[in-house]
């Protein structure tokens, strides 16, 4: 094997790594926790609710892509513009808070999370969320490679979790809940934490007898991130959710579904590595998607919503809308 | 420009031209139709690459001796065979045995293209012929292949009429069955002059010492018998121990790339002999007198002792795993450098040795992990290059 080479590393990567590094989130943002205002959770819990970094700041992912893979697109090297954003940040401006809180006033902060919190608080069960506390997965720093800092990293967020007393966590963003299950018992030996996605939760809920049910039918398709399908192994848990959802009509993609799902075009950090490219993954996932005629594309997972959002935009596709299980969810709640 | 910039703006372009995604998208629309009618019909084929996947495990954990082997063998069978340690050495050996001003026909091999053996003997002052078509496609443009099997699969046939009437100096209509007519009339005269003929293989026996070539167009054939002389550049890690073994990874490999069966699979041995009088045993009936096998390391044997990566060299060379990436899809060869897709990115670091080279493509890989469900013998690439990544940003 060649020596080692760390220059190598792409700068989209190395900013993300940053933002953990200096933030504790992947977007480099101050608060993260500002969704989850009003809705009455409890700081502890034996069982936490881990909203990870995806979702919260979706509205902000999606202007901060559209304007990187406009420069992309021209040929401009959109990583030197970080290095504003580095400066900006040394004399205390954080473009990350400045955004959300423009955005903050057109946009419901989080929307996939509120959802979730609601369905999960209608299944009757406890649970808390760290809030401000809440540690960052790290997750992206291992698959950019720094597998160290990544490990130093969990087991920080361990002790953070076994002080108060956490027994359960349920995950929410894919990537955060194959981190903590999977990536956290690998490095770290003593983990003796369970770690579920927000779908297997649900799916336990029906079949403990809750029903969920949409006000009018909706052709409904979806699309499984490759976390979930792939490296979670769950494909039959979604479509078992729609399924006992009335009002949902299924409409699967043909051969590329479960196992055999197209990536969105936003994995493995891609995204901030090529994102005109990965713009252009986007749109061919769409095409797929929209073959079955649907009018809601359903995924689970913050990367895929924006990936697939922009897709649809880059078709200019209308009358069809691209929404989290969560949101779909919470649209079917009973009264 | 720096290698990662230079990569960013060609996977770019590739994304952006029309003509890339529609000939990927009806490859893979084919592909998958294929595989699964092929899968159908031979549905022991499952079973087959699970043989095949503990064959590659052994015969990787014994390589080197393997290739000893497979090299005693041939000489037994009166074949030369040689380890060439470096792309440099095997240039070398081949460079003894054909020297200039020849005459040359080639199958396609990415061993070959691996070392620029091509452009290499086309230097020594040697006339060269690809003679799979897809690759005289993509010799007559003058570009590299972008995919294993089908390395022209991104030019459209109006592209190849306009080619074919620039070589022939006569109008050839965008049709393809007058094309491929075409290409048979313009190259069967260089197999019955060439000087010599090369190929690589898909797999060999190391006790029979057999090489074996699995194809369509039947030039590999032509390749390997009508020439005086035939070369083979193969793989170190293309041995296995048994004709018996060659046989089940054979079957796998051409299954995968999506065949129910091949128009061909060439067994070759030796050099072409006749006993026919007096039982007097003679060289160089109507097949070549010579034959000359030439194993490749290259990083191979290093490979082979690494834990974490020497599952890369499990790998069939089927293609299975490129219908299956959506980078592929979008970019064609242009997500690889010689070596294409996730494990193109393993391939690249151990072959050239180059970081620069194989660090763009590691993190060009989605991660998504579909060509591992693809994989017949299970590659898990997309793991790989994370390792790989880790690599790059901490060292061993």
């Amino acid at each position: 094997m060649p020596k080692r080479e760390q220059r190598l590393v792409p700068e989209g990567i190395l900013l993300v790594r940053n933002n953990i590094r200096t933030k504790g989130n992947i977007f480099g943002v101050s608060s993260k926790a500002k969704w989850a205002k009003g809705l009455g959770l409890s700081s502890r819990g034996e069982t936490l609710f881990f909203a990870g970094c995806g979702y919260q700041f979706l509205e902000g992912a999606e202007a901060t892509l559209s304007a990187v893979r406009a420069l992309d697109r021209k040929g401009l090297s959109w990583e030197k513009t970080l290095g504003v954003t580095k400066f900006l940040n040394r004399v205390g401006i954080n473009l990350g808070d400045l955004y959300g809180r423009l955005t903050s006033y057109s946009h419901p902060f989080g929307e996939p999370l509120r959802c979730s919190v609601e369905v999960l608080q209608k299944t009757g069960m406890e649970f808390g969320y760290l809030s401000e506390e809440e540690p960052c997965c790290a997750g992206p720093l291992y698959y950019a490679g720094f597998h160290r800092e990544f490990a130093t990293r969990a087991a920080v967020t361990y002790q953070t979790f076994k002080e108060r007393g956490v027994k359960r966590i349920i995950g929410i963003v894919p990537s955060c809940t194959y981190t903590l299950r999977e990536l956290f018992p690998r490095f770290l030996k003593e983990w003796n934490i369970e770690v579920r996605n927000f779908m297997e939760v649900v799916l336990e809920s029906i079949k403990g007898g809750m029903r969920f049910r949409l006000p009018q039918r909706v052709r409904v398709t979806y699309h499984d991130p490759c976390i979930l399908s792939r490296y979670l192994c769950l494909t039959v848990e979604p479509i078992e959710i729609f399924r006992c959802v009335e009002g949902v009509e299924l409409v699967e993609v043909e051969h590329t579904k479960g196992e055999w799902s197209t990536c969105c075009g936003g994995g493995g950090g891609f995204e901030v590595i090529f994102p005109e490219v990965s713009h252009i993954l986007a749109i061919n996932r769409v095409k797929e998607l929209l073959k079955t005629g649907a009018s809601v594309i359903v995924t689970a997972c913050p990367g895929c919503l924006i990936q697939l959002r922009e897709g649809l935009n880059g078709l200019k596709a209308k009358g069809v809308e691209v929404m989290d299980i969560a949101q779909l969810l919470q649209r079917a709640l009973p009264e | 420009m720096s290698t990662f910039k230079a990569y960013k703006k060609r996977l770019r372009e590739a994304a952006r031209d029309p003509k890339i995604s529609l000939a990927l998208s009806r490859a893979i629309g084919s592909y998958r139709h294929n595989v699964n009618e092929a899968l159908e019909k031979f549905p022991q084929t499952q079973r087959l690459a699970d043989e095949v996947k503990q064959i590659k495990e052994e015969s990787i954990s014994h390589m080197e001796i393997l290739v000893e082997q497979a090299c005693e063998t041939i000489r037994q069978n009166k074949g030369e065979a040689f380890v060439a340690k470096t792309p440099h050495e095997a240039l070398d050996i081949i460079d003894e045995i054909v020297g200039t001003g020849k005459l040359i026909v080639k199958g396609k091999s990415l061993t070959g293209e691996e070392i620029d053996l091509r452009e290499h003997l086309q230097e020594q002052g040697n006339e060269v012929y690809e003679t799979d078509l897809g690759e005289y496609i993509i010799q007559l443009l003058g570009i590299k292949p972008m995919h294993l099997l089908a390395p022209a699969i991104h030019v459209p046939k109006e592209d190849v009429a306009k080619l074919l009437s620039q070589v022939t100096g006569e109008e050839v209509p965008p049709d393809i069955k007058t094309e491929v007519a075409k290409v048979r009339e313009i190259l069967r005269d260089k197999f019955f002059r060439a000087d010599v003929g090369m190929s690589g293989a898909n797999v060999v026996a190391a006790d029979t010492g057999t090489l074996f070539q699995i194809e369509n167009e039947g030039n590999i054939r032509l390749c390997s018998t009508a020439p005086p002389v035939y070369i083979a550049l193969i793989g170190m890690e293309k041995v296995v121990s048994t004709l018996e073994e060659a046989f089940k990874v054979a079957e796998v490999t051409w299954r995968y790339a999506g065949y129910s069966v091949p128009s061909y699979v060439n067994l070759v041995s030796s050099p072409s002999k006749t006993g026919d009088i007096e039982k007097t045993t003679t060289y160089g009936a109507h097949g070549p007198k010579e034959m000359y096998v030439i194993f490749l390391d290259a990083g191979r044997s290093k490979l082979a002792k690494d834990p974490l990566f020497r599952e890369a060299l499990y790998c069939l060379r089927c293609g299975a795993c490129l219908y299956e990436c959506p980078l592929f899809a979008a970019t064609a060869g242009n997500f690889g450098d010689k070596y294409f897709g996730g494990i193109g990115a393993i391939w690249t670091a151990f072959v050239t040795g180059d970081l620069t080279k194989a660090a763009p493509l590691t993190y060009s890989c989605l991660t998504c992990g579909r060509c591992k469900v693809r994989c017949p013998v299970g590659i898990d690439a997309p793991q790989m290059c994370l390792e790989l990544r880790r690599h790059i940003a901490e060292g061993e």
